[in-house]
């Protein structure tokens, strides 16, 4: 989120918000709304699948425990009908437990449920231009899966097997708090690949299909055939 | 009455128990008499010649063999036995022999006037223990149809008197089969059983050698040695010298070797030495000692007196120790040895009947039994062998199950104690969840309950539930694992840092100087992180809300002090309006700054880091070390290594 820019408001930007708790949604729905996007939010897992019928959003919002189910797997359904829509979570601590397990099934990122209205516009606008935000703490998650350690840790499954060196060393980078720029210059990168970095790793995390998903488990010895 | 039965039902085995062991002994006795009593088989009888003309000590008179002396001593003027018999006409072409079965101690054999046969010459004959019998070719040239004279020369020199047993003259294939048996018999197998008691005595040796705290085994090794050399050297004959001196020693070999296995005997059984038992070495010294200074007629008198009932008398203690070793410890090697004691018992009986001429023969089978107590020394040694590598057996597979048990033991008080090691570690850590939670969040709920209850100020409640939020944050991230790399905590902490000075326009100017940052510290645990990144927080808010700053620079370096060490130190500087510091290193002014340095410098002080705060008040141009820039300044030193303990909790 060191990326964040000022510019001109996005126009008919179609945002799907998924928020169960009403004052958080009209919040984050003001925010969004007054930035210039088109907002349809949505308090249930039904209520969204309806919004996502009526054609792909640019962007899908959503929180990950709903009433009627829970929002990976919306996630997961988006992500394979609408490949172009870019998808991030709202999460109220940012905790790795439920931002790693949406990143798994294709979403970019999360957004804090009491981010500044400007903070929560600009994340979008960042989204929406192809900059895929990763924070400090999401990233320090990541790298430290990377270590080799006697016994897994706890925690959700990742699979970091597919991350070449270069990009562990920009996620140490991100994690430790610097900036692209610093990152770039300490790695002797181009300060503009950095973000294509970024992008890359969260595809490499995705797990995409079902035979995969049980490729990588049996890769990682978590099923013993 | 419940315990005297046992008492008597333990009386009455022991009783049966005897009854047993002497019933055994009997028997065993009972059948070496029976392989006694037969003689042995001799050649066809018509070849025997038992009619003689005796010439002793001057007189001269017919008698038959066999012949008691009464004579210890004939050298000069032995008996002389005079005979005749016929060579058959048909037996003129095969060879003749003189047989002579056994005599005490030596014989010349004449022929037709020529000598063929001097037993003194063969040092195996010339002992009286021996038994050996003697055979003689002769020549062909010598004999003649018909009568032909035979006279015999009997040497008697003690210690027993002179014996002569039948003889035969006639074929020497008739004759010869009857002096091999007796050859073998008396000659070869004693050699053989001398043999065996070398080997016997190497063993021994070697197993004191290796068992010094076991004596029994050395004087039984030494026992067999004696034995040895007896059986070995040759008995004097002829002149003394001082050789033959040496030799006479070797008379004493029995009741030494007597005294000696006796010793073992008491050793092995377990009993205490007698003060009288040097007792035992007494007729064996004495015989030596009479060897040494005396002649030989002084010892061979003195062995039949010392030797003799010294060899009896031994036997018949070795026969009650070796019992009451038996029935006491049920010990396989004490029964084998008082069998073969029984064994020799007997034998030694007999041969006695023999010297006092009660049976009419003169085979002497003591040193023959001696075999059978051999056999049971070195059954009984082997025995004890086995047993002792069975019992190493058994004591490494009872070492190996002790092993065990004692590892599922340790193994399960290991588990125990991890099981409460981490019970007192989750403990802990609640504590401290709950201190932290306590300090940040529960602090802030209150506030925000208060700010509700008065009705208005929305925006102060939303900036007490933001930093609620923000310190739940923390007080979760700093309990996520780091490896011991501050530097990721401080990632997130900027982040955070950023989202809350943006709305305030303020910039956040992050300089690291390398990308490792800070050293790590592995002992870094998430109470110090969360003491850091507050202290930090702390000096954050207080440029927003009290300094009105427009830029915080945070600087992150790697000094190296004096000891080479390097050490992390991490710098917020604002350009704010600053404040004022008394000399007591507190804030001047509102109570509120003061109480926030105060928490600053506590922070500092638990993590054992060094907290330095500068700061210049706007306008005010007085020499400080920030020189004329205006602003607030605070240099966080980390300690080389951060304490264990919370120190400064309490």
């Amino acid at each position: 989120m060191n990326s964040l820019s000022d510019g001109s408001p996005a126009e008919a930007i179609t945002v799907v918000l998924v928020e169960d708790d009403a004052p958080t949604l009209w919040r984050l729905q003001d925010a969004l709304t007054k930035a210039g996007y088109q907002v349809k939010a949505a308090g249930t897992l039904a209520e969204a699948r309806a919004c996502l019928a009526q054609g792909a959003p640019k962007v899908l919002l959503t929180d990950l425990q709903l009433p009627d189910g829970h929002g990976v797997d919306l996630i997961r359904e988006t992500r394979q009908r609408f490949p172009d829509t870019e998808i991030m979570v709202i999460s109220i601590l940012g905790d790795e437990e439920s931002v790693i397990s949406a990143i798994t099934v294709g979403a970019t990122g999360y957004l804090l449920k009491d981010a500044f209205p400007t903070d929560i516009a600009a994340t979008v606008r960042d989204l929406v231009a192809g900059h895929s935000p990763i924070s400090a703490s999401i990233a320090r998650f990541i790298v430290r899966r990377t270590q080799n350690t006697p016994e897994p840790p706890p925690g959700p499954v990742l699979n970091t097997a597919k991350l070449t060196p270069r990009e562990i060393d920009i996620l140490w980078g991100i994690a430790k708090g610097f900036s692209y720029a610093e990152i770039a210059s300490h790695l002797g990168l181009s300060r503009q690949t950095v973000p294509g970095h970024i992008k890359n790793i969260y595809r490499k995390l995705e797990v995409h299909t079902r035979g995969e998903a049980v490729f990588e488990a049996v890769q990682q010895g978590l099923i013993r055939l | 009455m419940a315990e005297r039965l046992p008492v008597r039902r333990w009386r009455r085995l022991r009783r049966s128990r005897l009854f047993q062991y002497l019933l055994l002994q009997a028997m065993i006795a009972g059948l070496c008499v029976l392989a006694l009593l037969p003689s042995l088989p001799g050649p066809p009888a018509h070849y025997q010649l038992t009619a003689f003309n005796l010439t002793e000590a001057g007189a001269e008179r017919a008698m038959t063999l066999p012949y008691f002396s009464h004579l210890r001593n004939a050298m000069n003027d032995p008996p002389r036995f005079s005979g005749r018999f016929v060579r058959p006409a048909d037996e003129a072409g095969r060879a003749s022999s003189v047989f002579l079965p056994r005599f005490t101690n030596g014989v010349e054999v004449t022929v037709n006037g020529v000598a063929i046969l001097d037993s003194r010459r063969d040092p195996a004959a010339n002992r009286p223990d021996r038994n050996t019998p003697a055979i003689a070719v002769i020549p062909p040239s010598l004999l003649h149809d018909g009568d032909n004279a035979i006279s015999i020369r009997l040497f008697i020199w003690g210690p027993v008197t002179g014996f002569l047993d039948r003889i035969w003259v006639g074929p020497d294939e008739l004759l010869r089969p009857s002096y091999n048996l007796r050859t073998l018999i008396f000659v070869t197998l004693p050699v053989v059983f001398s043999s065996w008691q070398a080997i016997l005595a190497v063993i021994l040796g070697i197993m004191w050698v290796m068992r010094r705290h076991e004596p029994a085994y050395g004087v039984l090794a030494a026992a067999m040695a004696v034995g040895v050399a007896q059986a070995f050297l040759q008995t004097p004959m002829g002149d003394e010298t001082p050789f033959s001196r040496l030799n006479v020693v070797l008379i004493a070999a029995a009741p030494i070797e007597c005294a000696l296995v006796l010793t073992f005997a008491l050793l092995f059984s377990g009993m205490k030495w007698p003060r009288y038992g040097w007792v035992l070495f007494l007729p064996g010294g004495l015989l030596a000692l009479a060897g040494l200074f005396g002649n030989q007629t002084l010892v061979r008198g003195l062995f039949l007196v010392l030797a003799v009932p010294m060899v009896g008398l031994s036997l018949v203690l070795m026969a009650v120790i070796t019992a009451r070793s038996a029935l006491k410890r049920q010990n396989v090697a004490s029964f084998m040895l008082g069998c073969a004691v029984t064994i020799m018992l007997t034998c030694w009986i007999a041969d006695m009947l023999a010297v006092f001429q009660v049976v009419p023969n003169r085979i002497f089978v003591s040193r023959l039994s001696y075999s059978a107590m051999l056999v049971a020394i070195g059954a009984g040694l082997t025995w004890r062998f086995a047993r002792a590598l069975n019992e190493v057996d058994s004591f490494a597979g009872r070492l190996v199950t002790q092993v065990r048990v004692a590892e599922e033991k340790l193994k399960a008080s290991f588990a125990r104690e991890e099981e409460r090691a981490r019970a007192a570690a989750l403990a802990r850590e609640r504590t401290r969840l709950m201190r932290d939670l306590h300090d940040g969040l529960g602090g802030q709920l209150v506030s925000i309950v208060a700010l509700s209850e008065r009705g208005n100020g929305g925006a102060d409640i939303a900036d007490a539930a933001r930093a609620a939020l923000k310190d739940l944050r923390l007080v979760i991230d700093s309990m996520d694992d780091i490896g011991g790399d501050l530097m990721l905590a401080l990632g997130s902490w900027r982040e955070r840092a950023m989202a809350q000075l943006r709305p305030h326009g303020i910039a956040l100017d992050w300089r690291a100087g390398t990308a490792q940052g800070l050293p790590v510290h592995p002992e870094l645990r998430p109470w110090h992180v969360i003491q850091i990144v507050r202290l930090l927080d702390e000096a954050v808010t207080n440029a927003v809300k009290h300094a009105d700053a427009k830029h915080i620079t945070v600087r992150i370096e790697t000094l190296a002090d004096a000891d080479g060490l390097a050490r992390g130190c991490i710098t917020v500087e604002d350009d704010g309006r600053g404040f004022e510091i008394t000399p007591e290193g507190t804030a001047a002014g509102s109570i509120k700054a003061a109480r926030g340095l105060r928490n600053m410098r506590s922070r500092a002080a638990r993590c054992g880091a060094e907290l330095e705060l500068s700061s210049c008040a706007q306008g005010d141009h007085q020499a400080d070390n920030q020189g004329d820039v205006p602003g607030t300044r605070v240099r966080l030193t980390l300690p080389h290594r951060f304490p264990d303990s919370d120190g400064a909790a309490g």
